[in-house]
């Protein structure tokens, strides 16, 4: 019997996609001092890719750039949303970076620490022990 | 012009999509040490994919075993924003076999 390479090329697109998106969005937000720029960028290249899937004859190139380019679509989305999350003190903000400076000016919230830097310990954790929790484990 | 790429990609986005529910759920009810039961269970549909003639089937059975495999690396993290009150947690999980050798094992995180 013939094996079929769609699903699994399907699957290391989304999983790629997924990986890199997600570590890319903190990165960049972490940096960039605007929002719009790295979003206008995503959404390029996003299209970009939608636009190589659709011209693909070959059913695993469609499907590898299609996936990709959605994934990039969503990254673009992800910017904002990154940025709501520094707002909150649930990802760590960047002093250096001027966006974040003014950040943590405005919101009480934010903060420079990751307070998901640790292992989990069965039970709710307070502000206090949080912090100790991952200044022990790192 | 191929749409199947396009169309694959916007099926695509509401398994992903639907990855963050599960986990949320997941989390809440059975804790993080299940997380090798989902990974098992991504690569198993992703190998599975290989079987099937269809390129349809076989695409969106990869995508959803590495959606599934993706949300087993998400466990950990998420325990730990339920155990920080960012969500609602509760007290008694469902311990599924083996949760407390998975437990002294290093849970995946990317």
């Amino acid at each position: 019997m013939e094996l079929n390479f769609t699903g699994l090329t399907a699957a290391l697109a989304t999983f790629l996609g997924v990986w890199l998106g997600h570590v890319a969005v903190r990165k960049v937000e972490f940096v960039s001092p605007t929002i719009w720029l790295p979003t206008s960028i995503f959404t390029l290249f996003g299209i970009g890719l939608e636009i190589l899937s659709l011209r693909s004859t070959n059913a695993q190139l469609s499907a590898a750039f299609g996936i990709l380019g959605i994934t990039m679509l969503w990254d673009a989305l992800e910017f904002t949303r990154q940025q709501r999350r520094i707002k909150k003190g649930h990802a760590p903000a960047n002093p250096n970076n001027p966006r974040h400076a003014r950040i943590m000016a405005e919101h009480s919230s934010a903060t420079t620490l990751d307070l998901l830097k640790r292992d989990p310990v069965g039970r709710p954790v307070l502000q206090d022990e949080a912090i100790r929790l991952i200044k022990k484990h790192s | 012009m191929n749409w199947f790429g396009l169309l694959l990609a916007i099926v695509t986005l509401f398994i992903i999509g639907s990855g963050f529910v599960w986990v949320i759920r997941g989390e809440r009810y059975f804790g993080h040490p299940w997380w090798p039961y989902l990974m098992g269970l991504g690569f198993l549909l992703v190998l599975s994919s290989l079987f099937l003639a269809s390129n349809w089937a076989s695409a969106l059975l990869g995508v959803f075993g590495a959606s599934i495999i993706w949300g087993s690396t998400e466990l950990k993290e998420q325990a730990i924003r339920a155990e920080l009150g960012w969500y609602p947690s509760r007290a008694k999980k469902v311990q599924l076999p083996f949760a407390d050798i998975i437990k002294k094992w290093k849970a995946p995180h990317l």
